[in-house]
Parts: C-alpha cells; sequence; structure tokens
C-alpha cells in the first residue's frame, strides 16, 4: 500500500527524486530500529496500557515487534511479539 | 495537515525532515520534537529529544495513529547535525553523497 | 501430454518479484535497502525461532 509516482517519461526525474526520498526516509528508519536492539524500550498502546520491554527486533513489514521481559499490567512474560497494530507510539533513550 | 498521514508520500514526508514538530496521535497524546525520519513503509515518526547531557530520547509514533503534524520551526545548523549523524554508524559518518 | 494449470512452470524465480518492486520504490538504491531488510528480517526469524515469542495481548487491542 505505498503509493508510488506514475512515470512517464517526463515524469522520470521526478520519479528519481521520490525514490530517493524514500531511500533516505527508509534507511534512516531502518539504523533506528536497529539501534533499538537490547534497549529498554515503553510502549503505548491503544486502551492506555503501557509496557516496558527489551527491544529484540522488528519484521521488515513493521507489522510485529519482538521482545524479552515484556512487563504489562499482569505480570512479566519472557519473550512476547507485539503487534504494531496496537501501539500508538514507543520510546526509548538512545 | 489534518488527516491521511499514512497517504502523504515520500515527497511529502521529507519536507518534515529537520524539523521541530508536534504530533497528535491516539486522542489527546500530543508529541513535540525533531522529526529524524518517517518510515516509507509504515508512515511511523521518529522524533529526537536532546538532553543536555548530550544524549537523547526518541519518540517513535506509528502512522496508522497519527492525527495532525504541525511544523514548530527548521533546524539551525547544530541540531540537523546532530539529527543527521545521530543514528548513522562513526565510519560512515560525511561520507554519503 | 497435456498441461494442467496447477502445474504450470513459476515464471520467475523466488525474490524476483520483491526485487522488482524494490527497484520501482527505491530505484537505483535499492540494492542497499534490500541488503538491510534482509539482515533485519533474518534477525528477527532467527529470534523468534529461538524465543518462541508469544503475541501478547493475545488477542489485537484494536481490531
Amino acid at each position: 500500500s505505498i503509493p508510488t509516482a506514475a512515470a512517464p517519461e517526463a515524469d522520470a526525474e521526478q520519479l528519481q527524486t521520490e525514490q530517493h526520498a524514500r531511500s533516505v526516509l527508509r534507511e534512516t528508519f531502518l539504523r533506528c530500529l536497529l539501534s533499538m536492539s537490547n534497549k529498554k524500550v515503553r510502549f503505548h498502546m491503544h486502551g492506555k496500557v503501557k509496557l516496558e520491554a527489551t527491544f529484540g527486533a522488528s519484521d521488515i513489514d513493521i507489522l510485529n515487534f519482538q521482545v524479552s521481559d515484556l512487563h504489562t499490567p499482569i505480570g512479566v512474560q519472557k519473550e512476547a511479539l507485539i503487534r504494531s497494530q496496537d501501539v500508538i507510539w514507543f520510546t526509548f533513550d538512545k | 495537515m489534518q488527516c491521511g498521514w499514512p497517504m502523504l508520500g515520500p515527497l511529502q514526508w521529507i519536507r518534515y525532515v529537520n524539523k521541530q514538530v508536534t504530533v497528535k496521535a491516539g486522542k489527546d497524546e500530543v508529541h513535540r520534537g525533531w522529526l529524524l525520519t518517517v518510515d516509507p513503509v509504515s508512515a511511523s515518526l521518529v522524533l529526537v529529544d536532546f538532553k543536555e547531557n548530550g544524549g537523547a530520547s526518541v519518540h517513535v509514533v506509528m502512522g496508522h495513529a497519527v492525527e495532525e503534524v504541525q511544523i514548530l520551526q527548521e533546524a539551525d545548523e547544530e541540531t540537523a547535525d546532530r539529527l543527521r549523524t545521530s543514528f548513522l554508524p562513526p565510519r560512515t559518518c560525511g561520507l554519503d553523497p | 501430454v497435456s498441461m494442467r494449470s496447477t502445474t504450470a512452470p513459476p515464471s520467475e524465480r523466488p525474490g524476483e518479484r520483491r526485487r522488482a518492486e524494490m527497484k520501482k520504490l527505491y530505484g537505483k538504491e535499492a540494492p542497499k535497502i534490500l541488503a538491510m531488510e534482509a539482515a533485519m528480517q533474518l534477525t528477527f526469524d532467527r529470534n523468534c525461532d529461538l524465543k518462541r515469542p508469544k503475541f501478547w495481548p493475545v488477542i489485537p487491542l484494536k481490531l
């Protein structure tokens, strides 16, 4: 569901500009995700649920986050997957 | 920007990079920070807040939860520099075209 | 011998379609993004194999 520009010849330059912008944005985002591994992350979920966990990895479609030592309102789960659709935002210290 | 944030696309998103923004997400939560990037796959925003001790706190707001993004100001050269290098491995600093 | 439609040979190798899509999205920087993504997905898959994480919550908060 990623929007792409239509590309007749005249728009080739525009397409390249868009591809470059997308690459820069994506690469920076991936670097940010990679830097999170083994960091403490706080997730703010829908329904005012707050979670704390040690970040592991994300899938490339950013659908699921794999975490460890997940502190939930009802206890600790050693290994967990969090659906990104359940998350509003998350935070960590660099 | 009021709605449809995930539909904007790279050419629009990149105009928010290096700007200080406020992001409204999930009902009544507002985030403020320097926009590092927007993931083109999930439309999620990465906001950086620099601390006095040289560290930084990072907020990632999921694209599907974004309700409103507003630009407050443009980064000065020093802030833009800190943003640009914040997630680069040291060896490639300054080597990218 | 008549060819059954269900056994038609694949017209593309696995990964070809994704590579083509990546090229369209990321242009000449596609190989770099593809490589970074492959590494990230590998870590994710490996962690899931090793640690067998369960979804939390079990039922999605937002349906």
